[in-house]
């Protein structure tokens, strides 16, 4: 049957068939017949969701059934034309794909043109999801208006006059009180937009608006979002956040839609998204006064207020979702835009107010579920996927509405002892990880286009858990909702995204498990994925037992895992209790029309400044309410005994025993004020810089010739691996796996220790990147006779967390093969010149993003510029956490430290036998020491073998390549055009084969040497001189608030262990492996496609597990 | 059904003296507005009007009236409780017939020769037997400005609808979500002229409400209309005519200019513009 008869099919069994079982058995050429047919069919497909689901099917083809079959062609090594990368890049999607596919014309498929063409469909298939959405927020009634509006006479909104009239000499406050939400039935996801307007009937979800009070610190639960609005007598908007101590004052309409400026993107959108601004007047040049005047009358403003009463973020309870809710309800209650001003919404009001809640968020650039708004409604309430009727926007474009239906689930549904029994079992946590759940989003919908056999099965599993979830809450019946919850979070949702759950979850369950045994019922997984938000149900007379112990249980755990796994804050225990209201509002007048504590916190330092008589009448008048309140309202008072410590001097603070701790560190870790002035004077006077890491631009760089490569997958013979086998026994091997890294990109910047971040269950329990590799090393001790010694090469961040670790797990067995090499040179980040932030953004080609996603964009790197030029160019990075202020310098420091640190000597003095070393990254899991490829590389007597892969779209940074004629690894920072890199065929693993004595000669040095360390280290710096310096800028993440994060762009420099490849006296040889074997794995996003091309079972059958 | 009797609202304190403004009509003469509504109501064959004023009002109308030489009753609102109670208050004067309502801070210029707005809305309240209300399209910008209606064709060669629903001064999001009439353009809406043709239901409506209304709230006309159509078959006409709303910035100037550019005068005021035109800055 032809695959797009799976897409078109009226029959649900044919149109829910997996691709892969559909697939099974097809030959290469009928499998490029059905791509082609595929394609053809989503050009011309007149329904959007057909043609995305005919891309993901091309997607899948490229990148999972194809490849397999092409590995019988002599060639599979291919080049991706520069032109297709350059569309990728500029999001031109189905330009990339005809520049592929004519490629593909001309040479045939190549593993190279397949992961580009993957690429290519599944950015189309996403890009025309999210370009539907985005449409539908824009067609909704209601919304419609606010894009048409053009000039600030236009503005049709009036802000109601009860706010204008001014009691006891103030305006009144609008004060606006929501709820969050919990999702009891999490629904696998099913509240994604894509998938509610494809498959309505599918999208489910039990949604509880609830109120909070963090343990220890509130006395009771109440609505932690709140939005106050009042009319101020200036022609200015101000804004303010308590939370995030952010306010600013905004005369120009640009600075409106200007969202990344300052901390004050979620009001800015707010204020649009409820029509105060309308979106039409984006770059319309109109006046800010001209449109409040419009709003208000001459003279006045308005001032918007946002408090989340320091709920922290990450909660999985869409905090900032409902803040949007919250605000946009008070704006559009102030306008009109509500029939009431106070009191809960009517129907109408939220359904109103989610649709512009989804539009804010699509403003700011952020994204939600549809069920996210629901603290908005009150109660209990079912929110399912709506039909497309007629009368939608939506109709013959999807199935599905954008807007799903809300139906409250009143008491005589749920009693009132029944909503008391879910209170009094069900304790909340935070967990204190917040991460990115952005491309678990993108797997869910993918594993949904494809209708993947497992996943799908899991998807209609977690769909018939619903009713018995909400028959047992319908009985009270906690119990047996906590058994549901926690079948549906092992069961289906594992089966659909397995990196739903951490190993810190696991753990924390199995605790809570061991210790509460049967009154134990259940755990619940709130949003995207575990680790932040978390339910946990106990036996309703432990449950305040429970909470007490889970906040400590939750510490430690987090306390053991802090180096493996992106915390952004402590662990936090809720108390919690329905909320029966939704979202309401209050206006209060007079005396009690004051702003929050929190805001006066802020304001009035500003204040006090000013001299009095400049205050206007209703300000004076203000203070003089608020010092009332403050003698009556413990609350108000803390805010002016806050405000005394802030204006007074205080003692030595945070700062002074940071930077204390910043130099101790420096001290420790060999670092060399010396050179680090040097650099920090080429860098300012432009002697070094990212446009001086290229290769003169009249190098020539050509790709490999044929015969440069030995291609390892055909070509090893049983000589080799002989051979290879032979030095094994006699333990003349050693590994030396490169761990100083923090996992910037697999946790965005958060700086954990890479080697013990628990990634991936392998035999049954989650295992660390480390815990692979020394699995590897015992099998080959288990097949050889003798145990490999296993050096790991450590830095300041993760050498006393891993000798922890390893000394707690005892080595998982291997203590006496398995040696530290601690880093003996760190540097100091500094702040980036102007000139390479500029460089990176603007000479370098760059991924464009979507347009609102690019204004954000934009806006924050004229913000990242500012910030560069005010903090001082070239200056010490000093102002983070220390371990976020100091940087490794490259791998290419790692073999010479174990020179310099005496390892080396070690492992000699251990096994004299040891010849070769096999250096390899920690995220090259598949590398393992094969007899095979070892063989190969003591046959050609070169002193350094490395290992490439064929490139693939991804493989991006540098590769093997002729420049001028010599054969190398180079750099992509290296290359003197961005574009040589596509005329490279193969990437670097980085693994590579070492020879020890003639490197030592190399350096100057032999084997006796290494007891003498001045020698050493006089040969190390002498060598070291022939080797270039990069310059690089790191991302890195700077912590504050509750969970909130920044990201700076800092400078740091580098060596590169490739460019030993460039010294012409020593020998080299080159070997292209396989993918699974050097695939490296840098990102969370790869994880699930690194699971079903095989590559885990393929690590897996390398390694023997402790 | 042919309305013999008119009600002009004059009360609003906003507008205390719009209808005495002073413009030049399409004759060249200089009147009131108030006389030219008098003379819009009289076109129609009406004669008996009423008109409702603020306690001691009475006198600065008067003239107006004279001038007229219309059979005007003035009715004092004794308290300024709302549009919808200004009207409750010429009840007594219509009694139990229809009657045609105006306000009394537009001005009307119609695009059909020889036949006035009010002309055409009584046309169509005689020949459907029912409530009708002038409405025009009006652009989202102005709906703070005016009640509007939502409902559905009903004869498209008149421009008729029936009307489903009322709403008074709605935001563009509630008329975007409830008052959309097939065929207008984006961002366009059907809003009342301010010129109607009412049975006594409505007035009995107005007073069902009046009689609930809780203290400190006013009475507007609107939500009676929505209400009545729910109860009776009630359309609208988008008339051949323009309304111009006087209580607006540069609202008088453009009336008078729509005025006068109906009128005989109509060269003589574009040679004027067009001087003033190329002579701006």
């Amino acid at each position: 049957m032809p695959l797009t008869d799976l897409i078109t099919s009226s029959d649900p069994l044919i149109r829910h068939q997996a691709l892969e079982q559909a697939v099974a058995g097809l030959p290469l050429a009928a499998l490029e017949a059905e791509a082609a047919a595929l394609d053809s069919f989503r050009r011309t497909a007149p329904n959007l969701y057909e043609r995305v689901r005919a891309c993901f099917f091309l997607y899948a083809l490229h990148r999972f059934h194809l490849p397999p079959l092409l590995t019988a062609r002599a060639e599979t090594a291919g080049l991706i034309p520069a032109a297709a990368h350059h569309h990728l890049l500029e999001r031109r999607f189905g330009e990339a794909v005809d520049v592929l596919l004519a490629a593909t014309e001309s040479h045939g498929l190549t593993d190279a043109l397949g992961s580009a063409l993957a690429h290519a469909y599944h950015r189309l298939a996403l890009q025309s999801l999210a370009d539907q959405v985005r449409a539908s927020v824009r067609q909704v009634r209601g919304n419609q208006w606010m894009f048409r509006c053009g000039s600030s006479d236009e503005v049709p909104l009036r802000v109601r006059p009860e706010l204008t009239r001014p009691t006891g000499g103030v305006l009144p406050v609008l004060h606006e009180q929501t709820a969050v939400r919990m999702d009891l039935t999490h629904s696998a996801w099913s509240d994604i937009f894509f998938l509610g307007m494809d498959f309505p009937e599918g999208a489910r979800v039990l949604n509880i608006s609830v109120n909070l009070a963090v343990q220890g610190r509130d006395t009771a639960p109440h609505p932690p979002v709140e939005a106050f609005l009042r009319v101020i007598d200036r022609p200015v908007l101000r804004l303010v956040s308590v939370d995030l101590g952010a306010s600013a004052e905004l005369t120009e309409l640009d600075e409106v839609f200007d969202f990344a400026k300052d901390h004050l993107g979620l009001l800015k959108a707010a204020v649009i998204a409820s029509g105060l601004v309308p979106m039409g007047l984006e770059g319309s040049g109109q006046r800010l006064d001209h449109v409040l005047e419009t709003l208000m009358g001459p003279g006045l403003g308005l001032e918007l207020v946002s408090s989340v009463n320091g709920i922290p973020k990450g909660s999985r309870l869409a905090v900032s979702t409902n803040l949007l809710g919250s605000l946009i309800s008070v704006c559009m209650r102030a306008t009109g835009q509500t029939r009431s001003l106070t009191g809960p919404l009517e129907e109408s009001g939220r359904r109103i107010v989610a649709a512009r809640a989804i539009l804010g968020e699509w403003l700011g650039g952020s994204g939600g579920g549809w069920q996210d708004s629901g603290g908005v409604w009150p109660g209990i309430k079912v929110i399912e996927g709506a039909t497309a009727t007629a009368d939608d926007p939506e109709h013959g474009i999807s199935r599905g509405r954008l807007l799903p239906r809300h139906t409250l689930i009143g008491t005589q549904l749920v009693g009132p002892e029944q909503r008391k029994a879910l209170e009094n079992s069900l304790v909340l946590v935070h967990g204190g990880m917040a991460q990115n759940v952005g491309p678990i989003l993108e797997m869910v919908t993918e594993k949904y286009l494809l209708r993947s056999g497992p996943e799908w099965d899991a998807r209609r599993e977690s769909l018939a858990l619903f009713d018995p979830i909400l028959q047992a809450l319908q009985a009270g019946d906690v119990r047996t909702l906590g058994a549901l919850t926690t079948r549906h979070f092992f069961g289906p949702l594992q089966t659909i995204i397995p990196w739903a759950t951490t190993f810190f979850t696991e753990r924390v369950i199995d605790q809570v498990r061991a210790e509460f045994g049967d009154d134990f019922w259940g755990f619940w997984m709130l949003g995207g994925m575990s680790g932040g938000g978390m339910g946990f149900m106990f036996a309703p007379e432990r449950k305040q037992e429970a909470s007490q112990r889970l906040a400590e249980i939750l510490v430690t755990h987090k306390r053991a895992l802090n180096h493996s796994l992106p915390f952004a804050m402590d662990p936090v225990v809720y108390d919690f209790e329905i909320n029966e209201n939704g979202t309401t509002a209050s206006m209060v007048t007079g005396a009690a029309a004051l702003m929050p504590p929190g805001y006066y916190a802020l304001a009035l330092p500003a204040l006090l400044r000013t001299d009095p008589r400049a205050l206007p009448e209703s300000r004076r008048r203000e203070l003089e309410y608020f010092r009332q309140r403050a003698r009556e309202t413990p609350a108000y008072q803390a805010t002016l005994t806050g405000l005394v410590d802030t204006l007074l001097p205080s003692g030595r603070g945070a700062q002074t025993s940071r930077e204390d701790e910043l130099e101790s560190l420096l001290a420790r870790n060999g670092f060399d004020p010396l050179a680090h002035e040097r650099i920090r004077l080429d860098l300012q006077a432009g002697h070094i810089g990212l446009a001086r890491n290229r290769l003169p631009a009249n190098t020539r760089i050509e790709n490999v010739r044929p015969g440069d490569v030995f291609p390892a997958a055909t070509g090893l013979t049983d000589a080799h691996r002989t051979l290879g086998a032979a030095a094994l026994d006699a333990g003349e091997v050693a590994v030396v796996t490169l761990a100083a890294g923090a996992a910037s990109r697999w946790t965005g910047g958060a700086g954990v220790v890479k080697a013990l971040h628990p990634f991936c269950k392998f035999d049954g329990r989650h295992r660390t990147f480390l815990e692979v590799h020394l699995a590897k090393t015992r099998q080959v001790a288990q097949r050889h006779g003798i145990v490999p010694l296993h050096a790991i090469t450590t830095s300041y961040l993760t050498h006393d967390p891993i000798q922890s670790q390893l000394e707690a797990a005892d080595f998982h067995g291997l203590r006496n093969a398995v040696h530290l090499s601690r880093g003996r040179s760190i540097g100091l980040r500094m702040i980036p010149m102007q000139r390479d932030l500029r460089f990176l953004w603007e000479e370098n080609a760059q991924q464009r993003l979507d347009e609102r996603q690019e204004k954000v964009r934009a806006s924050l790197r004229t913000a990242l510029l500012s910030w560069a030029k005010s903090a001082g160019e070239g200056t010490d990075y000093r102002d983070n956490q220390p371990l976020q202020c100091l940087h490794p310098v490259g791998h290419w420091y790692e073999i010479p430290n174990l020179l310099l640190n005496g390892t080396l000597a070690t492992m000699l003095q251990q096994r004299p036998a040891l010849r070769t070393l096999m250096l390899h990254n920690i995220d090259t899991l598949g590398a393992n020491l094969d007899s095979g490829l070892l063989g190969w590389h003591r046959s050609t007597g070169a002193t350094l073998s490395f290992e490439v892969i064929s490139r693939r779209l991804d493989d991006r940074g540098g590769g093997l390549a002729r420049v001028n004629d010599q054969l190398r690894l180079v750099e992509g920072l290296a290359l003197p055009r961005e574009e040589d890199e596509f005329a490279l065929s193969h990437y670097n693993t980085l693994t590579c084969w070492i020879e020890i004595d003639p490197l030592l000669h190399s350096v100057g040095l032999q084997r006796t040497d290494l007891n003498d360390p001045i020698k050493v280290a006089a040969a190390v710096r002498d060598f070291s001189r022939r080797l270039p310096t990069y310059i690089t800028l790191k991302e890195v993440k700077k912590r504050w608030g509750h969970g909130q994060e920044d990201v700076f762009p800092v400078a740091q420099f580098e060596r590169i262990w490739g460019d030993m490849s460039a010294l012409p006296e020593i020998p080299c040889a080159y070997a292209e492996v396989t993918r699974s074997r050097g695939t490296q794995l840098k990102e969370q996003a790869q994880l699930d496609a690194w699971l079903r091309d095989g590559t885990r079972d393929a690590i897996d059958a390398v390694c023997a597990w402790d | 059904m042919i309305p013999r009797q008119a009600v002009i609202t004059a009360a609003d304190w906003k507008q205390q003296f719009l209808p005495l403004q002073t413009m030049v009509d399409r004759t060249g003469q200089t009147r009131k507005v108030l006389g030219l509504l008098l003379d819009e109501i009289t076109s129609t064959g009406i004669e008996s009007i009423a008109l409702v004023v603020r306690p001691g009002d009475e006198p600065l109308y008067r003239d107006a009236v004279d001038v007229a030489k219309a059979d005007v009753t003035f009715i004092t609102q004794p308290e300024p409780l709302g549009y919808g109670h200004a009207i409750l208050c010429a009840a007594p004067f219509v009694k139990d017939e229809p009657f045609l309502l105006m306000v009394s801070d537009h001005v009307y210029v119609s695009a059909l020769d020889g036949q006035t707005c009010a002309q055409q809305l009584t046309a169509v309240a005689r020949e459907h037997e029912g409530m009708v209300s002038a409405v025009q399209a009006t652009h989202e910008s102005r709906l703070a400005s005016f009640g509007a209606v939502g409902g559905s064709l009903f004869d498209a060669r008149h421009r008729l609808y029936e009307v489903q629903r009322v709403l008074e001064k709605p935001s563009p999001t509630e008329a975007e979500q409830s008052l959309l009439i097939p065929g207008l353009r984006h961002g366009y809406y059907m809003c009342f002229l301010g010129m109607h043709v009412l049975t006594p239901l409505v007035l009995e409506l107005l007073a069902q409400k009046q009689a609930s209304l809780p203290p400190g709230h006013t009475l507007d006309l609107s939500s009676s209309l929505h209400e009545a159509a729910g109860r009776t078959r009630y359309l609208a006409a988008a008339l051949s005519g323009r309304r111009y709303d006087l209580d607006h910035r540069h609202g008088v100037l453009m009336a008078q200019l729509a005025v006068a550019l109906d009128g005989d005068y109509r060269d003589d005021l574009l040679a004027g513009l067009v001087e003033m035109l190329a002579q701006s800055k």
